[in-house]
């Protein structure tokens, strides 16, 4: 486990600021004023982690070979250097959302399983939304789905 | 006098024979013995003392390097030109050089972050421009189709209007016609209108 280097950051942060807005700076800093809830990147692997501070500096014990994971598992990066999100960032992703996307409760279902998502099926979405951009699919109710 | 010197020198003797007598080498005769003892412990005493002299200097002694600085040696200058190509710096940290610090990832965070604000903003005011191109494109169209609708209606309005003028000029023709106190003419269109009559039997 160690810290992430200037490029890798850099590509990690490109990767999160294409479905975040300006607010992802919030992932850094704390939202109290405790020190102890202050997070971290952390490389475990070619696994991006997001840990909390305290835990990435108990997580030094541990030999590297030894240590599976720990924390929110961000992504990976491939051996090309590209950074790829797992669904498991969906959760640090979709509070810090630019542009949503809401799914009917008919649409689920049908984009859970892999389907497109129809325009029959959009419930309503963020507005001045540009083409390509990526957006963060969330039900009637809030909760986000995946991202697309 | 020799007698007085002898006794006195006896007595000196004495003296000098009191102090070794305390440390307990002896009372002895004369003032032979005294001589060797004296100079025999300056002697040894000597050597170390210049040993530790010669000892010290080497010690207190500075290398070289340090005696002489690489100016007063005289040397000609190395040449001091670092190639274009060559760039690494001396004792340059080794492997990986990481983001620790919040500072630092907060400032690659902005950086990334006023990268996509552009891009963002880029794709919004190509998005607009379309719009406005797309709109100004349905307007011209919607502006020809009017224009074209128009011409029709006026051709339309200006046949009827022909019509009505032709029909108007051929009922006043026939009027003047009718009032004309020549009615050779009229006689003749009388003559024509005559239908034919088949009668049987």
């Amino acid at each position: 486990m160690r810290p992430l280097t200037d490029t890798e950051t850099k590509t990690l942060f490109t990767k999160l600021a294409h479905y975040t807005g300006s607010s992802l700076s919030s992932l850094l800093t704390p939202s109290t004023a405790d020190s102890s809830d202050h997070h971290v990147f952390r490389i475990q692997n070619s696994r991006v982690y997001y840990v909390r501070s305290t835990l990435a500096n108990l997580a030094t014990s541990i030999a590297r070979p030894n240590l599976l994971s720990l924390g929110t598992c961000v992504g990976k990066f491939t051996k090309t250097g590209k950074f790829r999100l797992h669904i498991t960032a969906l959760d640090v992703i979709a509070p810090h959302a630019r542009y949503k996307v809401w799914v009917k409760a008919n649409g689920e279902m049908p984009f859970l399983y892999g389907g497109h998502v129809v325009k029959a099926h959009v419930g309503r979405w963020s507005e001045d939304v540009p083409e390509h951009q990526g957006v963060v699919v969330l039900s009637m109710g809030d909760v986000p789905l995946d991202r697309g | 006098m020799p007698t007085k010197a002898k006794t006195g020198s006896t007595k000196g003797n004495k003296k000098r024979s009191s102090a070794p007598s305390k440390s307990g080498s002896g009372s002895g005769s004369g003032s032979k013995r005294p001589k060797p003892t004296s100079s025999k412990p300056t002697a040894t005493q000597h050597k170390p003392k210049s040993t530790s002299a010669s000892t010290s200097i080497k010690k207190t002694r500075k290398p070289p390097h340090l005696r002489y600085s690489e100016k007063e040696l005289k040397i000609p200058s190395l040449n001091g030109i670092k190639p274009t190509g060559v760039q690494k710096v001396p004792n340059k940290k080794k492997g990986k050089i990481f983001v620790e610090d919040g500072e630092g990832m907060r400032a690659i965070m902005a950086i990334v972050m006023a990268e996509k604000e552009g891009d963002v903003e880029s794709k919004m005011m190509r998005a607009r421009r379309m719009e406005e191109v797309r709109e100004a494109k349905k307007a011209e169209a919607e502006k020809r189709e009017a224009g074209r609708r128009e011409g029709l209606e006026g051709r339309k309005e200006e046949i009827r209007m022909k019509g009505k003028e032709k029909r108007k000029r051929r009922g006043v023709e026939e009027i003047q016609r009718l009032v004309e106190p020549d009615g050779g003419k009229v006689k003749e269109r009388t003559s024509k209108k005559v239908k034919k009559r088949v009668s049987f039997g």
